[in-house]
């Protein structure tokens, strides 16, 4: 284009390489491609050009000072890890009663069976992990570790009574090379075994073969886990307290973890396999789908760990909360199983358009404070409405209505429940903000989530519609989401929201914090899903229109289902970063994990400043948490890529 | 043949009960859709008002011309006199931070993305490895992060303060540069009074730079000799700023002959007038929607064709102006009188940095510097107002939003270079190209065009992390909002605020990438 | 020679049959752009029609507007007694009478093939399941794939495909089918297990209003071709009339080029 880009484009072109080694690092994981010799492999990806070897030493040298340099830094007597390992139940469950922890390992191992048997019924197929990978993985560790213990410099000599000895400079004095290296055996082990695992693959087997040789990625997870767990029983990990308090001087980590840790990793492993079995039968289409239902209970699991036991007003209950329940589940089951015979006409829709009329009208009643009303009614009432304007599309036999009438129940079920245990108070005494660290996190992350989904689908729905109205009305709020900064709508949701309701309705902080994750999200998965909806071809359309679908069984049938499909890997891409967002909750003052970290560590007397450390950890879950999904969104998107159909 | 015409006898078409007819059910679902959605906004807003009232909390926008009674870390005006130049502070804080970090992001960023191409191991798994550690923590953390590592790793500010003079010796260029763990603080240039004339000379520049490389363009595609249109063009325009330097008095008289008029006009000005100026405009918006949209379905030879749907459509346009009229003329007449002084105000404040740079030719530098100062507040030193200062919040949020973006960047550029389809290079090669000629000619644009629409989204995401600059108390639009509303209690507002200024910023950096994304397409046709 | 003629020369026996489409002067325009300049033509019952035309004629918008797939502007359609306008119902009644057969075949990836053709069985008939199903591997066992009935589309060879869109349309049990260009996008191999399923239908006394090149279908099986061009009916008649005698030099020209 112009001259100017000329120099640029050349000092690229000497960076980039040519086009046919462009995917060069993928080249490990391309079985066909023989390994080349060491010494072969340096001179081809290290030292291949002048450019190139300069890049390697300048690189290299940088590299091995910066890790020197992390090395001294953490294991300086100047750090504080105890700080971590105290506050591991702060960090994970903050002030959450101890007492009660038997609710999260509960619903943490049915979240885990659920998992292993998706997993485990998932026709994912892939090659896993090459032997080749994990030599190559193992050496590289080893190699680290064994660089790390030479590069550390010599720990500071302490006196008899712990303290550091300081020098005329004031700084600390060393132990001479050889003690340090005396004194760091477990390491030596650590590295070589790596080492010397990582060696023992690559000269045992042949080339071929370690290339050829793959573990299946699930089971290499699961023997990573299995790994990790079985450090808790070898290691003690260190004590553990509350609040910076070690209020069991004796007990460890080790001691309290390892039993439920290890229950889980075989819930997991058992769930796997009893998923594996099924796959191979043909019963696996309705085990799947009982499964991927069962995942829709999720709210009521988290609502059940977060509310304890929920002080329930019985009296209440059986006098209005029930009967209101069971009204709307058997007298709207039975309008819908009217509406969903096959040749009602236009009745069934006149119908419909009344019972909506009336359904607005109670909300105009509401705004007009004629007529009080549970705000519940007016919902399920409003939903009913939507339901049965939606009803002739699903006709058909009594089967088919049967099971139309029984979603119905069942979401009228799930609403009415969830809203009676958010109305309850909590039994157990706790403090205000009985839930906090790393709970919150996962919550908030599941919450939106689940909530932002059929949002997001609506307005997606929306903003490709075909009518105009319904499309300005979703683009003016994707558009005005997405411009804005996501900490003032926090802020709206934290510090507002309660100005906008009716008298007398508060909604507490974290749920409203929720709510505008959910809004906020909602319009992201939008523009996701918007892509899915263009990915669908007219043909579908008219094919759909020609045999006379209606634009709801379009959409539900035919448009959705695919969109949805090639939407998954930004929608996993949505979940990470909705899962890096919550750590904004820490901002507008709610105890998370990254709060715990942050603010409250450094302000107990024992680790008075102590913030590095806590810092750290948290980087550590959120990377990997953040990484494992994105691995699996890959894996994912390989495998649509394949496609079965 | 034209008969062609079957001799039939058709019934009369019956036209089908309302009910039935598709476009009108069609409209009656939007039309109530739009009622609820309305009625339910309604709703929300009259609960707010009750509830403001009820809590006794003042509401409206005049904390805005308030003296607001906080002082600001950084930014232009570290004292601001009223609320609303309070906000402009930290709006201009937030600009500056964005602006700057879209360009070390995008450098960052492409030098990392080719990294991760590069044929050299050891550079290809670094880049990597930068990437995911960036990408797969929350930009919170990071951020937090920096600020603290930046207290822990640069010396401390006290500690090199003479205690009799409370002069300060440390940083790499004293009295230049100063580095300490409260951030960094540099030369300052700021604009003087001559600034606003020496811009008009720039402008003309500008133009004048456009018409010669043009005319250079034409010379070398009409010669085949390289003409250097770009480097001609940045000539003119420096050399129009050289000269500018001197000779901008000149332009003195803009102030008092071009705005003053234009204000003492708009001051004439009665509200009612530009109350009905405002509805003409929405009508003649609308009269111009939809002679366009009877225009685009005019078929030859005959009138429009208009279906139902497409009457609904004019309707709700002739619908639209004539709620905005109503909202012009009696829900807001506040409004008008509202443009009328802002625009005056405007307008006035023109005409006074134009007068005031008038002086001789010679006179008043459009631009200053100050070199860094540290003062004494009580017993601590701190840094001055003089120089550029860059507090240790300013650096954290910046270095944080900076890598964060440029390992998206980076993500994007690689894909790019991945997407140009291997053919291309084969065909380059193929005739005969070398390889740098191929990489520039063929490679780049592509990969270019490709990653342009994604690389607008990360500068609208960067725009938007800089918020996070609340968690480290940098004073940004929205740290500072949050301690107005704080102080006053007017949350909506300072929310709409920010949403109007975030929205702006979207806006231009949106218009700004369609700008080349469109200029890139037709260089590509 | 008119366009009523052209059916009388026929036979007297199908000139004496019902009406089953009528179109009455129908514009159709795309922006400033029409695309159908006034088409008038009856269709018989049981009739086969075969549409040529050169690439852009508005044959495809022709036939997709007897479905209702694009509105006309002016003029009227009326489909089986039923008048094509903005009436929901008359639209409902139309698409189940009217079967449609696209060149793309646009089968539904994410369904299996029975799932394809129960579908609208299931959810436009309302018919009950096991029925719908039962329904589906019928007209598998019609166009001749009864082994594919649990395949997913991506797994069948075009001709394949093409065959379960037709049974897919024929699920339905219309009284018409539409073909739009059936065949264009086969491999020649191919295209003719989907011709002799086409015949099938013919011989069984299906309406068939059929767009293709295939010019040995038009010859053997259809009993009228019309020939349109830039929008426009521009003759009509028998096949042999057509191929051995045609009236106009537009049509000269178009049979000079293809033959
Ligand atoms: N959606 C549309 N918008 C604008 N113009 C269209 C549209 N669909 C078709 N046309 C135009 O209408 C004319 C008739 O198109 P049509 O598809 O009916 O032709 P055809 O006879 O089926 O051609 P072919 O043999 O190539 O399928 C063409 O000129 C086409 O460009
Ligand atoms: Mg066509």
């Amino acid at each position: 284009m112009s001259s100017e880009l000329e120099h640029l484009a050349r000092g690229t072109a000497e960076l980039i390489a040519n086009a046919d080694e462009r995917e060069a690092e993928d080249a490990a994981s391309r079985p066909d491609e023989p390994s080349l010799p060491p010494l072969q492999w340096l001179k081809v990806n290290l030292f291949s050009s002048v450019l190139n070897t300069a890049l390697t030493i300048v690189f290299g040298l940088a590299g091995v000072l910066a890790y020197q340099r992390l090395l001294n830094w953490a294991f300086s007597h100047e750090r504080n890890w105890d700080a971590v390992r105290v506050n591991m139940r702060a960090l994970f469950t903050f002030t959450y009663p101890s007492s009660q922890y038997g609710r999260i390992w509960v619903t943490l191992g049915i979240v885990l069976t659920l998992a292993g048997l998706s997993l485990g019924l998932s026709r994912m197929v892939g090659q896993g992990v090459s032997l080749k990978r994990i030599s190559i993985w193992c050496m590289a560790w080893g190699g680290a570790v064994i660089a790390g213990i030479v590069l550390v410099q010599p720990h500071a000599k302490r006196s008899a009574d712990g303290e550091i000895l300081l020098d005329a400079d004031f700084e600390p004095v060393r132990e001479s090379f050889g003690t340090a290296m005396a004194d760091r055996g477990w390491w030596w082990l650590i590295g070589v075994l790596l080492l010397a695992t990582g060696l023992a693959i690559w000269v045992i087997l042949g080339d071929l073969k370690r290339r050829k040789t793959f573990v299946g990625a699930i089971p290499f997870t699961l023997g990573v886990l299995a790994f990790a767990v079985s450090t808790l029983w070898w290691f003690h990990w260190g004590n553990y307290g509350q609040q910076g308090d070690i209020i069991e001087p004796g007990r460890t980590v080790k001691d309290s973890a390892k039993l439920p840790w290890t229950a889980m990793w075989f819930v997991l492993t058992g769930a796997y396999l009893v998923g594996r079995r099924i796959s191979a039968t043909d019963r696996a289409a309705s085990v799947r789908v009982v499964v991927n239902l069962s995942w829709l209970l999720a709210p009521f699991i988290t609502f059940w760990v977060i509310l304890r036991d929920p002080q329930i007003d019985y009296a209440h209950v059986m006098s209005t909360d029930l009967p209101m329940a069971l009204g709307f589940m058997i007298g709207g089951g039975a309008l819908l199983f009217f509406l969903t015979k096959p040749d009602l006409g236009e009745i069934g829709r006149i119908l419909g358009v009344g019972l909506f009329g009336i359904a607005i009208f109670n909300w105009v009643a509401a705004f007009f404070g004629i007529y009080p009303m549970l705000q519940k009614a007016r919902i399920s009432f409003l939903l009913l409405a939507l339901v049965a304007l939606a009803a002739h599309n699903f006709a058909g036999e009594r089967a088919q209505r049967l099971r139309f009438v029984y979603a119905w129940a069942a979401v009228m079920a799930i609403l009415h429940y969830l809203v009676t245990m958010i109305n309850a108070p909590s039994t157990v005494d706790a403090p205000d903000e009985f839930v906090g660290g790393f709970l919150v996190t996962v919550y908030i992350a599941v919450f939106t989530m689940i909530f932002s989904f059929p949002l997001g689908v609506l307005l997606a729905l929306g903003r490709t519609s075909t009518l105009p109205i319904f499309r300005v009305l979703s683009t003016i709020y994707i558009e005005t989401v997405r411009g804005v900064p996501f900490i003032t709508i926090l802020f709206f949701f934290s510090t507002f929201l309660n100005i906008f309701l009716p008298d007398g309705m508060e909604i507490e902080q974290l749920a409203a914090a929720g709510l505008g994750f959910a809004l906020f999200s909602a319009a992201y998965l939008a523009e996701n899903i918007r892509g899915g909806l263009q990915a669908v071809r007219r043909g579908q359309y008219e094919a759909s229109d020609a045999l006379g679908l209606s634009t709801v069984q379009r959409t539900g049938f035919i448009v959705l289902p695919q969109a949805l499909r090639v939407s998954i890997p930004p929608l996993v891409g949505a979940t990470i970063s909705t899962f890096k967002e919550t750590s904004l909750l820490a901002i507008i003052g709610i105890i998370d994990f990254l709060r715990v970290a942050n603010s409250v560590i450094p302000g107990q007397t024992v680790f008075l400043g102590v913030r590095m450390e806590g810092l750290l950890f948290v980087c550590m879950i959120y990377w990997i948490g953040a990484y494992s999904m994105s691995k699996f969104s890959q894996r994912l998107e390989r495998h649509l890529g394949v496609g079965e159909n | 043949m034209t008969d062609t015409q079957p001799s039939l006898q058709l019934a009369a078409t019956a036209k089908p009960p309302f009910y039935r007819d598709a476009t009108f059910v069609k409209w009656l679902v939007q039309v109530a859709t739009l009622v609820v959605t309305l009625f339910a906004i309604g709703f929300l807003a009259r609960e707010a008002g009750d509830s403001l009232r009820a809590k006794s909390i003042q509401t409206g926008f005049g904390f805005l011309d308030v003296d607001p009674a906080i002082s600001l870390g950084e930014g232009i005006d570290t004292d601001p006199a009223t609320g609303g130049r309070a906000l402009w502070v930290g709006m201009v804080n937030t600009i500056r931070m964005a602006a700057a970090g879209i360009v070390l992001a995008t450098i960052l960023g492409t030098l990392i993305g080719i990294g991760r191409l590069s044929s050299n191991w050891l550079v290809a798994k670094l880049a990597s490895g930068f990437i995911e550690y960036m990408r797969n923590i929350p930009l919170l953390v990071h951020i937090i992060l920096f600020f603290v590592t930046i207290a822990v790793v640069f010396p401390d500010f006290g500690e090199n303060v003479d205690p009799v003079t409370g002069e300060v010796t440390q940083g790499p260029w004293n009295g230049v540069i100063h580095v300490s763990n409260k951030g960094f603080s540099v030369p300052r240039v700021h604009i003087e009074d001559g600034f606003y004339q020496w811009l008009i000379i720039v402008v003309i520049g500008c133009f004048a730079a456009r018409w010669i490389s043009r005319q250079r363009r034409i010379t070398r595609d009409q010669t085949g000799n390289e003409t250097y249109p770009l480097i001609s063009a940045l000539g003119v325009v420096a050399a129009f700023g050289a000269i500018g330097w001197f000779i901008h008095p000149i332009f003195g008289f803009v102030g008092d002959l071009l705005f003053a008029p234009i204000r003492d006009l708009i001051d004439a000005t009665p509200p009612n007038l530009v109350q009905l100026l405002l509805c003409v405009v929405a009508i003649i918006a609308a009269g111009l929607w939809i002679k366009g949209f009877f225009d685009a379905r005019r078929t030859p030879g005959d009138s429009a064709k208009l279906t139902d749907d497409d009457w609904f459509r004019v309707i709700f346009a002739g619908f639209a102006a004539a709620t905005a009229c109503v909202v012009f003329l009696v829900l807001w007449p506040g409004l008008s009188s509202w443009l009328v002084n802002s625009s005056r105000d405007l307008f006035d404040v023109l005409a006074n940095k134009f007068g005031e740079g008038r002086g001789n030719i010679g006179d008043d530098p459009p631009f200053g510097v100050s070199m860094p100062d540290i003062e004494k507040r009580g017993n601590f030193a701190n840094m001055g107002p003089a120089g550029l200062n860059l507090t240790q919040g300013f650096a954290a949020v910046f270095f944080g939003v900076v890598l964060y973006t440029a390992a998206f960047v980076a993500e994007i550029v690689r894909g790019g270079i991945l997407a140009v389809p291997k053919g291309q290079t084969e065909a380059a090669l193929a005739v005969g190209l070398r390889r740098s000629t191929m990489l520039r000619r063929v490679i780049l644009p592509q990969a270019f065009r490709v990653s342009l629409p994604p690389l607008g989204n990360q500068y609208l995401n960067l725009t938007k992390n800089t918020s996070l600059a609340i968690a480290v108390g940098y004073t940004d639009v929205v740290q500072v909002g949050q301690t107005i509303f704080n102080q006053t209690g007017r949350s909506l507002e300072v929310f709409i605020i920010w949403m109007l200024f975030y929205l702006a910023c979207s806006l231009t950096i949106s218009v700004v990438v369609n700008f080349f994304n469109v200029r890139l397409k037709i260089v590509e046709r | 020679m008119s366009f009523s003629d052209a059916t009388a020369a026929v036979s007297d026996e199908l000139a004496a049959r019902d009406d089953i489409i009528i179109c009455d002067s129908v514009d159709k325009w795309y922006g400033d752009f029409q695309a159908l300049k006034g088409v008038s033509a009856t269709i018989k019952e049981r009739e086969v029609v075969v549409v040529l035309g050169p690439s852009g004629s508005g044959k495809s918008t022709w036939i997709r507007c007897i479905n209702r797939l694009e509105q006309h502007q002016s003029g009227r359609i009326i489909v089986d007694g039923v008048e094509l306008t903005n009436d929901t119902r008359n639209i409902e009644k139309i698409r189940s009478e009217v079967g449609m057969v696209f060149q793309q075949f646009n089968l539904f990836p994410h369904l299996s093939v029975i799932d394809n053709i129960s579908l609208a069985p299931l959810w436009v008939r309302k018919r009950p399941r096991a029925e719908a199903e039962r329904l589906a591997s019928d007209l598998l066992e019609r166009v001749g794939i009864p082994e594919q009935a649990e395949k997913f589309p991506g797994q069948l060879s075009g001709g394949q495909q093409q065959r379960v869109a037709i049974a897919r349309a024929l699920a339905m049990e219309p009284r018409i089918m539409l073909f739009d260009e059936p065949t264009s996008a086969l491999d020649p191999e191919m295209i003719k297990e989907v011709l002799d399923v086409m015949k099938e239908l013919a011989v069984g006394g299906m309406t068939m209003m059929v767009v293709t090149h295939e010019m040995g279908f038009a010859r053997e099986v259809a009993d009228r071709v019309i020939f349109m061009e830039s929008g426009e009916i521009v003759e009509a008649g028998t096949p042999e009339h057509f191929f051995t005698d045609p009236q106009e030099d537009r049509t000269k020209l178009f049979l000079s080029q293809i033959l």
